[in-house]
């Protein structure tokens, strides 16, 4: 330390010409380094043993011929991901994977961007109907469900009974397999939209004032100033929505559980692997291997994201 | 951020990819020799001592939860020694499988005494995750030639008996009273779909009910109650392990079916629980488990009615399809816990426990020698239950050993009642779905 501090750095670069491995071990940051192990250790071995391990595990089993409950199983290589590319029932898993992901994306954002400018307007009682529109979210999907399910039953529920009132007939939202995806993506995007309005507000919040009043000053309406200034500027908040919402619809697992139980319609890639191997058929092998096939699919769209996206995306 | 992946990278990555690959071959099913034997060998349990406590694993069919804890509690005072812990492990047979399969995977956690409906038991046995219970139904001199021939025979698999029947129920015709009344019927339950189908434009006429009849929801157990059409026009699912559910008599059936909804429109299909849809007045009529008998008298707030299943244009009687849950013993677990179990499940099963559950649930009773006068005194409607017992018939192979296929005939009941679809089309690709599942998870099982 005192050499350091009597020392100019041009000496001390002359006299330690090339950086020696020795010199970043001195005693304060070997002590510091230790401290660094005792403290990301245990959260690194968590991670490793909750995250890493299940995940390598269930690649492993994605080339097992297994019957959950069997205690033995068969290696077949690649043979489930080859079933399941083959088989009928990809197509109409992917499609409604594809369809429940891009609604429910696209629609939670787009409202709750229009909720978020509702919401940034000085008016009376916005501090209520921020909470309002948040509560959703952090609702239990389980009940979130079960009351959805109430208000779409067509024999006795909320919706039924309005529509019965305008002399209509509730369509067959539960056994219809179209209508049973509409419903879900429904209850998905008013459970969601929520977050998306308040880190919307949070962005609206923090635009530059002085760029709108000019803007306004050179004649820009509304809608200009929105297009021309808003959306760029809120460019970060949507890439980040972008991809948490993404990933999130890609995992919804509990209104689908809920609502559609039998998956008729709304199976998407996620609730095919859990009826796959918790459901009736109890094929495990095959269900790691839809598993493996989905984590894929977020990793290529996560990359894809970071990669090009974020080129699009103003940070100031 | 542009990764170079030189040699040493490579070497180091595909390292790191084998280490995985040894660390997850660690854990999980075993994958040398051939699969588990799909029938454990009758176990000696001579000298064997009961364990003090082990789990019972129930998911309380038809609200039984409290005369579960009342035969428990009577169990406790008889055998003090042997602690039942009563655990609720799921709201219906899907989630006790659900639970009881993953457990067997973890090779932990696992009941001594579990639930097991009648779709689920086939495969626990190919799976070898129960034990037999002859041994056991002899040492503790069980009475089984008192239990009802066709419930016990249900659980019987290459001469072994795998389980003893418990909730046991079949479907029954429910009607309303009161719009059968105000329609100038008859009060009794048609004798055929026919003649049914008569019945049904003068109930929708006068009941203001928004159906006459409503088939159960899809999710549920459409399977097993379309079993009665088939079997009334001469078809099945399935004849022993040749699958025929694309002949002329079944696709007729389904057809007759989509017509009562989509063509003559008198039926719909319930979206939860057609017991339910019954009891709030939306149908004037429905099948539903005699599981469900208590629940609809408790809350219907009409005149209930009850009757057998109508039969079909080729056979007017025995198209009732049993069904329900019975209990069994894993066999991941120490013979000194099947010994506690067994002897709490011949407890269970004995004839004033199960009149009590009968009474309690509407199940049927399992033993003969049960006293159900002062059940019958208070809900005379079990009666026809108890009665419809004689005209059953066992269930078709492809519901009830092919797993999945439940699931599989939900499926195709939705596409033909309520997406309209071409009745013969879905028939022939349930059929061919149907032939996959057995030549692959069933008929090499059999074999071994």
């Amino acid at each position: 330390m005192t050499r350091q501090l009597t020392s100019s750095p041009a000496a001390t670069a002359q006299a330690v010409p090339a950086p020696q491995r020795r010199g970043r071990w001195s005693g304060r940051t070997r002590r510091d380094f230790f401290v660094f192990l005792a403290l990301a250790l245990p959260n690194l071995a968590l991670i490793a043993v909750f995250t890493y391990l299940p995940l390598i595990n269930n690649m492993y089993y994605s080339t097992l011929d297994w019957t959950l409950g069997s205690t033995s199983a068969t290696v077949v290589g690649l043979d489930n991901y080859v079933a399941f590319f083959t088989s009928s029932d990809a197509p109409q898993v992917l499609g409604t994977t594809l369809v429940f992901t891009v609604v429910t994306v696209g629609g939670s954002m787009t409202l709750g961007l229009l909720v978020a400018l509702a919401l940034n307007a000085k008016v009376r009682g916005t501090t209520f109907a921020r909470s309002a529109v948040f509560a959703p979210y952090v609702l239990s999907g389980v009940g979130v469900g079960l009351v959805w399910l109430f208000i779409f039953d067509p024999g006795y529920g909320v919706l039924s009974w309005l529509l019965r009132g305008i002399g209509q007939q509730s369509p067959q939202w539960i056994n219809d397999p179209q209508l049973s995806l509409v419903m879900v993506i429904i209850v998905y995007v008013w459970k969601n939209l929520g977050y998306c309005a308040v880190v919307y507000l949070a962005g609206l919040q923090s635009l530059p004032k002085d760029v709108m009043e000019a803007a306004s000053l050179d004649g820009a309406n509304g809608l200009r100033r929105f297009m021309s200034i808003s959306v760029p500027l809120l460019s970060p908040t949507t890439f980040f929505l972008l991809i948490t919402t993404m990933i999130s619809s890609l995992q919804a697992f509990d209104l689908i559980r809920i609502m559609t139980p039998l998956g008729n319609g709304t199976s998407t890639l996620i609730y095919e692997a859990y009826l796959q191997a918790f459901g009736a058929y109890n094929r495990a092998g095959y269900s790691a291997a839809i598993s493996v096939v989905l984590f894929a699919i977020l990793l290529i769209i996560t990359v894809l994201q970071l990669r090009f996206v974020e080129r699009k995306v103003h940070y100031s | 951020m542009a990764m170079n992946l030189d040699r040493r990278n490579f070497l180091g990555l595909a390292g790191l990819g084998v280490a995985a690959a040894a660390l997850a071959a660690c854990g999980g099913p075993s994958t040398s020799g051939s699969a588990a034997s799909s029938s454990p060998s009758d176990i000696d349990f001579t000298g064997v001592k009961p364990a003090g406590s082990f789990d019972f694993w129930t998911s309380h069919p038809g609200q039984s939860q409290a005369v579960e804890q009342s035969i428990v509690d009577k169990f406790q005072a008889k055998f003090p020694d042997i602690k039942v812990n009563l655990v609720t492990a799921g709201a219906n047979y899907e989630e006790i499988a659900q639970k009881f399969q993953t457990s067997q995977a973890a090779k932990s956690a696992l009941p001594g005494l579990v639930v097991l409906s009648d779709v689920w038991w086939f495969r626990y046995y190919t799976n070898g995750n129960i034990i037999p219970l002859d041994g056991l139904i002899k040492q503790l001199d069980v009475k089984i030639d008192d239990f009802q021939k066709s419930l016990v025979a249900d659980y019987q698999y290459a001469n072994k008996q795998w389980a003893l029947p418990y909730g046991r129920s079949t479907p029954l015709f429910y009607y309303n009273k009161d719009h059968f009344k105000a329609a100038g019927l008859p009060d009794r339950a048609p004798k055929t779909w026919q003649e049914f189908a008569d019945w049904a434009p003068k109930l929708q006429a006068s009941s203001g009910a928004k159906y006459a009849y409503i088939y159960p929801a899809l999710a549920g157990y459409a399977g097993w109650t379309l079993q009665n059409n088939l079997w009334g026009w001469g078809g099945s699912w399935s004849n022993g392990w040749t699958f025929n559910c694309d002949s002329p008599e079944s696709v007729a059936a389904l057809q007759w079916a989509q017509d009562s909804i989509y063509k003559d429109k008198w039926a719909g299909v319930s979206s939860k629980n057609a017991a339910d849809d019954f009891a709030a007045g939306i149908t004037s009529t429905t099948i539903s488990s005699t599981g469900d008998l208590l629940g609809v008298l408790k809350s219907a707030k009409f005149n209930v009615g009850v009757g057998f299943l109508p039969g079909g244009p080729k056979a007017a009687t025995n198209v009732c399809p049993t069904g329900g849950a019975g209990l069994g013993i894993p066999s991941g677990v120490s013979k000194e816990v099947q010994l506690a179990a067994a002897t709490f499940l011949k407890f269970m099963t004995e004839p004033e426990n199960t009149a009590a559950f009968s009474a309690a649930t509407g199940y049927m009773p399992t033993r003969v020698s049960a006293d159900m006068t002062a059940v019958l005194a208070k809900t005379p409607q079990i009666k026809t239950a108890m009665d419809q017992l004689a005209v059953t018939k066992v269930q078709d192979n492809a519901r009830v050993f092919l797993p999945g296929a439940d699931q599989e005939m939900a499926k195709a009941a939705a596409k033909i009642l309520t997406q309209q679809g071409d009745v013969k089309a879905t028939m022939t690709d349930l059929k061919a779905t149907l032939d996959g599942i057995y030549t692959k998870d069933v008929k090499p099982k059999l074999k071994s």
